[in-house]
């Protein structure tokens, strides 16, 4: 599981965390059924708190998405609460008029920016069907 | 066990007539990794000399694990880590040399721990202490701040000249080595950033004064910058607690504390305005070093500093 902290950044890095994980599991780089690393591990790596890991394990296992299972360790459920996915649409929403603000500078039509999309969806199916 | 590990009620300290420390309380709960933050000549080592017992107070009390420094200073270091800033050792020694030579101080040393530390952290036992780099200098000290295990560790300025891969490796040891062996740990940094991912609460140190003490995710939920226009500012000033305002052209940038109630008297008053989070950094300048007019009423608000 990659995830990058920024430091210093005006997110709080319990939102960071929280927001990347939950990604992740959108994106499908981490599966329903897959063992997430343990409070200590993750906390190691990124050099957070180990409370600050905790208390994010915590809420998205209140929110469902992960869930604790005794002496074995957290795992993801691939269930997302409405508000996360509502989050989740919102941020996606903001980033697709970001790229759309991009092209139109790069002076992309709408033609040629819907063909790229088009290009990148495919790619995306394709390299899924080959994971399969 | 409720009892707080660290414990400081209205601590007076003056050099001859400069006072240092005016009145400083704060306290620190068992098991917490704890930030003390300041600007430089703040009076952050002044308070932790006072903490070891170093350095007497004029007025005020500590406790430390209950005890008082000043009168159990021996029992005290025994049950107490300690780096200092800039720690300097007998440079002549060798690594395995100092670690035999520190532990008959302590009765709990623990020679398996040390041993262990000393592999962690890749020390080279056989070089001289005045050919080893920085990072290797502090971690050093933290092995003999540790070996003894302390219930409540100590660190002044432990990052205070090391790379960025160091401090990340630093922090990894003290969430490691310390919070993950449930140890209280007091350490005072002026890298902001730094301590946001590690501490769980923080303290602002300025002009002799705690100005804030909190979790340090509480903080940046409690501060906050709000931008809107010169009237509507006029209406809600009297209800924000400012930390610093400052006249953009035709709107006011405000940064607040209590931001939740802030937002209420915003929404209250029905004006419009934006919110922008802060950081760590951000925070610590509004308390440190924010700028307050007090304008609005009786002077024109020409007068409140303008953004530079």
């Amino acid at each position: 599981m990659y995830l990058r902290i920024e430091k210093g950044s005006a997110v709080p890095i319990s939102r960071q965390i929280a927001d990347q994980v939950a990604t992740l599991c959108a994106s499908g780089s981490i599966k329903p059924g897959d063992r997430l690393p343990s409070v200590r591990e993750l906390a190691r790596e990124l050099a957070v708190n180990q409370n600050t890991v905790l208390r994010v394990y915590e809420r998205l296992c209140g929110e469902g998405l992960l869930e604790m299972r005794h002496g074995q360790g957290t795992f993801v459920t691939g269930r997302m609460s409405k508000a996360r996915m509502a989050a989740h649409r919102t941020r996606l929403v903001d980033e697709l008029r970001q790229i759309v603000r991009q092209a139109t500078g790069l002076g992309l039509s709408p033609e040629e920016l819907h063909e790229l999309l088009g290009e990148a969806m495919n790619g995306e199916v394709t390299a899924a069907r080959a994971a399969d | 066990m409720n009892e707080p590990a660290i414990d400081l009620q209205a601590v007076y300290k003056s050099f001859r007539s400069t006072p240092v420390l005016r009145g400083v309380t704060l306290s620190v709960a068992r098991g917490k990794t704890f930030a003390f933050l300041g600007r430089n000549a703040a009076g952050k080592t002044t308070t932790i000399r006072m903490l070891l017992g170093l350095l007497k107070r004029d007025d005020g009390a500590i406790r430390i694990l209950g005890l008082d420094p000043q009168r159990e200073p021996i029992e005290l270091r025994r049950r107490v880590g300690y780096l200092a800033e800039d720690q300097t050792m007998y440079g002549w020694m060798r690594v395995d040399e100092i670690v035999r030579f520190v532990a008959p101080f302590y009765p709990t040393w623990d020679h398996e721990l040390a041993a262990r530390y000393l592999r962690d952290f890749e020390l080279p036992l056989r070089t001289r202490i005045k050919h080893l780099s920085k990072g290797q200098n502090v971690r050093l000290g933290l092995v003999l701040a540790l070996a003894h295990r302390p219930e409540v560790v100590i660190l002044d300025d432990p990052a205070l000249g090391l790379d960025p891969i160091m401090r990340k490796q630093f922090n990894r040891d003290l969430i490691t080595h310390l919070q993950g062996e449930g140890r209280t740990v007091f350490y005072s940094s002026h890298l902001l950033y730094e301590v946001e991912p590690v501490a769980d609460e923080v303290a602002i140190l300025d002009n002799g004064r705690i100005v804030r003490q909190a979790e340090t995710e509480s903080l940046r939920r409690d501060v906050k910058r709000i931008i809107l226009s010169r009237e509507a500012y006029t209406a809600v000033r009297p209800d924000l607690r400012l930390l610093d305002e400052q006249i953009d052209g035709g709107s006011v940038v405000a940064t607040v504390e209590g931001a939740e109630r802030a937002l209420t008297a915003l929404g209250r008053e029905g004006v419009e305005f934006r919110v922008v989070d802060l950081n760590l950094d951000e925070i610590f300048e509004a308390y440190v070093a924010g700028r307050r007019g007090e304008a609005t009423e009786a002077k024109p608000q020409a007068e409140l500093q303008p953004l530079a």
